[in-house]
Formats: structure tokens, C-alpha cells, sequence
């Protein structure tokens, strides 16, 4: 995981423009956070789908789970509504992948659409850059006895960018470190 | 993939969001194309409404060939009234279509600026029953950026609490009063359902300071969020409310579900409309 964010870093620092040329991002800088963003909510996704799949070892999917909480910040949590559920139902983030490994089906298939949409990010008092992307997933359970679930869910996911420095060789390197927080997870009514 | 949407969000313009030849498109596209017109996010609802993104959803900046085009942002306005409501009619759209494209000065809307404000219902358990709340949200500006921030509350079971009884008269306290040493205070408090009229005249409750207070103390308990609506005051001679809308077909997500023309002078009253003040 350590590695895989120093190359993201790495990958950023090739677009990266100097901190200075202005006080806002900018549109070159935005591009390349929203790149290691997306990149984040794709394993996120990736991991969801894995931990979800009933044939992942138990071992395996709590590996998985170790790996995607990695990617949150301490108290994100997600905010779960359905269509026949007024109220929303919070859950820390483990939580959330401990109930999604456990579902009662006999197979599950999470499919996500090929659709991201991404916001501007916006700084916040304390100077970190908070944006949202938004992603839609298909989620069917199947049981032996013929109980079938499906439904769409669209999930609008926070994200925190923070400017950090880490010391490469004895040099002090800038870089934007990403990290994903609270989920609004909104069953959604197919077209 | 990018090609279709591109394709499918030009033909969804063209067609003028017209739901039936849009969803014989769709089918071609493999049941997407209704998240490509969605409006997904209130971010996405700024703009498109001042057309500040292309169909593929991705920013444009100045200099852009399509940064803000009059007739591209036209398409993308009308794309974000509700199709579907009662509530305004075609010749209204026009008229602020009119308006808010003028050509000598076009109306964009602007997140950092304050002439709108959120409305959030939502639920909480007091004296053993779920009461609905409207929280009343605004950004401020702080530290580095910005943050929304709690502007007021209006809760029913306050409101009842507050000006109930119809026959004020007689409720004061006489001009003389301080020569007694204020000994009719007692009457004051022990009738406590009119112990409000016996404040200045400006009094008005603030709910919030309540809210706290019983949050504080237990009394009240946070349930769910049950519904989110923004108020835009930022178009001169305008107001619009914008909802999300969750239903099939193209025109969902986040649309202006009231539109009406208010002049500056009366926006006033429809403010104290919105904050239950009238």
C-alpha cells in the first residue's frame, strides 16, 4: 500500500505545478488530484466487490477489508438510505464491509456503471480540499430458495485532499495525499 | 464508452429532453444513458446552469470553447427545470431563460456567494416522540476556506410554546412596577404560558439556542435526515428552490422545483416565508 502511494505521488509530481503559481489549484493540478481520486474510489469499488462476492475466502475478504479501510479517513462513515426506508442508516466504514461480507445470499454480483462524476474541490477552513465523486452501483443477491434482490444505488463519496512533504534522500518533497470520507449510499431508481 | 454519452447527451439537447425519443436511445446504450443526463450532484447543478462543464461532465475553464456559451448554457438550464411540475409553466421558464441569458449581462450562479442557503428536514425524538426539525444551512467563510453553518431552526414543538395565547392584553408590567421592588415579577413567572409577552417588543425566540440546550441536556435526540432542498436568492428579481429528484427517466437528480419572480423589495417576506417567520 506504502508503495502504491509514493508511485501515486510520484505519478502527481510529473503534473504537479509549483505551489505557488496560485493560490487556488490549478486546473492542471485539479486534473491530476482527480486522477489519484478516481484512483481511490476505483479500488474502493474493486475492494466492495471482492469483500461482496460470496466466493472470497473469509481470510481473503478480511485482507481485502484491512486493505479498503486504508483508504478512509478515522470517522468516515456511510449513510445508507432505500426507496421503501425513509431513514437513513449510518455505519462506520468497517462495519459497513463486516455487513456486506456477511449478506445472506448465495451469490452476489456488484456491478458498477461506467459512469464517475467528479466535483471541484473546495478548501475548507483548516486548508484541506474536500470534493465529492459521485458513482452508481448494481448490486443482485440470489439464493438457492429463489429469493432475489436487486437495486442501484448511487454513491457520492467524500474526498479529502491534503498537501504534504516527505523527505526523499534527505530532500523535502511536496505531494497531495488523498484520502476518502463519509458515503452517502442512495438507492436509485433505474431510468 | 465516452462516445455515446457524448452523442447521447447531444441528441437528449436536441430533442429538448423529450423522454420518449430519449429512452429509444437508450436501449442502444445499455440502460447508462439516464446517469449521463442525471443531474447528480448539486455541484453539477451549478454548472450546468452556468455552463462551466462539457457533456462528459468535465470542468471547463476560461478560454474553453464552450466556457459559458449562451446557447449551449440555454440547453443546459432548461434541462434543469422538473418537466414534470405544476408548480411553474412554460412562459415563466422563458421569462427567466430571458433574464438570466440577457446578453449584455448574464446571470451565473456562484457558489461563494451567500444569496443562497440549504433546508434540511430532518427527525429527532423529543419527550418520547420523533418530531420533524427544518435546519436552515449557509456557507461562511473561514480560516482557509469555507464551511457550511447552522443559520436556524425552526421546531414545532418550540413554536407551540411561543405567543400561543390570543388574549395578550393586560399582560405587562406596570410603569410603577420598580417602585415595589418588582414584586409582580411573581405573577410573570408563574404564568408561564404568556411569559413572553412581558419582553420587549422586538422579542423572537431563537429556536436554536433551545435546540442546544436540549441537545445538551438529553432532551432531544438526533433521529435521520429526511429531506434536503437548497434556496437560490442569487438571480436578480428570482427565486428558485432546487430538489433532488429521484425517478425514472432523464430529468432526475437535482432540478429547480420552484421558480418564481420576486422582486428585490419582497424578498424579504418570502425569506420569512421560508424560515416559518410568517
Amino acid at each position: 500500500m506504502k508503495l502504491k502511494h509514493i508511485f501515486y505521488s510520484l505519478v502527481f509530481l510529473l503534473f504537479a505545478l509549483p505551489s505557488w503559481a496560485q493560490p487556488g489549484l490549478s486546473p492542471q493540478r485539479k486534473q491530476a488530484i482527480d486522477s489519484l481520486a478516481l484512483e481511490k474510489v476505483r479500488d474502493l469499488s474493486k475492494y466492495i466487490s471482492i469483500i461482496g462476492n460470496k466466493e472470497t475466502p473469509f481470510s481473503e475478504a478480511n485482507r481485502v477489508i484491512e486493505r479498503a479501510l486504508e483508504l478512509f479517513t478515522e470517522e468516515a462513515q456511510m449513510g445508507v438510505s432505500s426507496l421503501n426506508r425513509e431513514e437513513i442508516k449510518y455505519y462506520n466504514v468497517r462495519e459497513y464491509f463486516e455487513r456486506l461480507m456477511a449478506l445472506n445470499y448465495d451469490r452476489v454480483s456488484i456491478e458498477w456503471y461506467n459512469i464517475e462524476y467528479i466535483s471541484d474541490l473546495v478548501r475548507q477552513p483548516d486548508g484541506k480540499y474536500v470534493g465529492v465523486i459521485t458513482i452508481y452501483q448494481r448490486f443482485r443477491g440470489e439464493s438457492d430458495d429463489g429469493l432475489n434482490y436487486v437495486d442501484t444505488t448511487k454513491k457520492d463519496i467524500t474526498v479529502y485532499v491534503e498537501k504534504k512533504q516527505a523527505q526523499i534522500n534527505g530532500r523535502l518533497i511536496d505531494f497531495w495525499d488523498v484520502l476518502l470520507g463519509d458515503i452517502r449510499v442512495k438507492e436509485t431508481i433505474p431510468g | 464508452m465516452k462516445i455515446f454519452k457524448t452523442l447521447f447527451l447531444f441528441l437528449l439537447f436536441a430533442a429538448g429532453v423529450n423522454e420518449t425519443g430519449a429512452q429509444v436511445i437508450g436501449k442502444e446504450l445499455g440502460g447508462e444513458d439516464f446517469l449521463y443526463a442525471e443531474t447528480k450532484q448539486v455541484n453539477q447543478f451549478f454548472r450546468r446552469f452556468n455552463c462551466e462543464e462539457d457533456l462528459d461532465g468535465n470542468r471547463l475553464y476560461y478560454g474553453d470553447s464552450l466556457y459559458r456559451d449562451p446557447n449551449f448554457r440555454e440547453k443546459y438550464i432548461n434541462m434543469l427545470f422538473d418537466q414534470q411540475t405544476k408548480a411553474y409553466d412554460d412562459s415563466l421558464k422563458r421569462h427567466f431563460l430571458n433574464d438570466v441569458l440577457d446578453q449584455k449581462e448574464p446571470i451565473y450562479l456562484d457558489f461563494y456567494d451567500d444569496k443562497w442557503f440549504a433546508e434540511v428536514k430532518a427527525k429527532f425524538r423529543f419527550n418520547g416522540k420523533v418530531e420533524n426539525a427544518v435546519i436552515f444551512l449557509s456557507l461562511e467563510r473561514e480560516g482557509y476556506g469555507i464551511k457550511w453553518v447552522i443559520t436556524n431552526i425552526f421546531f414545532q414543538p418550540f413554536n407551540e410554546l411561543f405567543f400561543a395565547d390570543s388574549t395578550p392584553s393586560g399582560k405587562f408590567l406596570h410603569p410603577m412596577s420598580h417602585e415595589l421592588d418588582f414584586m409582580n415579577l411573581i405573577k410573570v413567572f408563574n404564568d408561564t404560558k404568556a411569559v413572553e409577552y412581558y419582553f420587549e417588543n422586538t422579542y423572537q425566540p431563537d429556536f436554536r439556542s433551545i435546540f442546544i440546550y436540549e441537545l445538551k441536556k438529553g432532551g432531544l435526540k438526533f433521529e435521520t435526515i429526511t429531506d434536503v432542498r437548497f434556496h437560490f436568492f442569487q438571480v436578480d428579481n428570482w427565486y428558485f428552490e432546487v430538489s433532488e429528484f429521484n425517478r425514472g427517466g432523464y430529468n432526475r437528480g437535482w432540478l429547480i422545483s420552484s421558480l418564481m419572480e420576486a422582486p428585490e423589495g419582497q424578498k424579504e417576506i418570502l425569506l420569512k416565508y421560508i424560515y416559518y417567520e410568517q
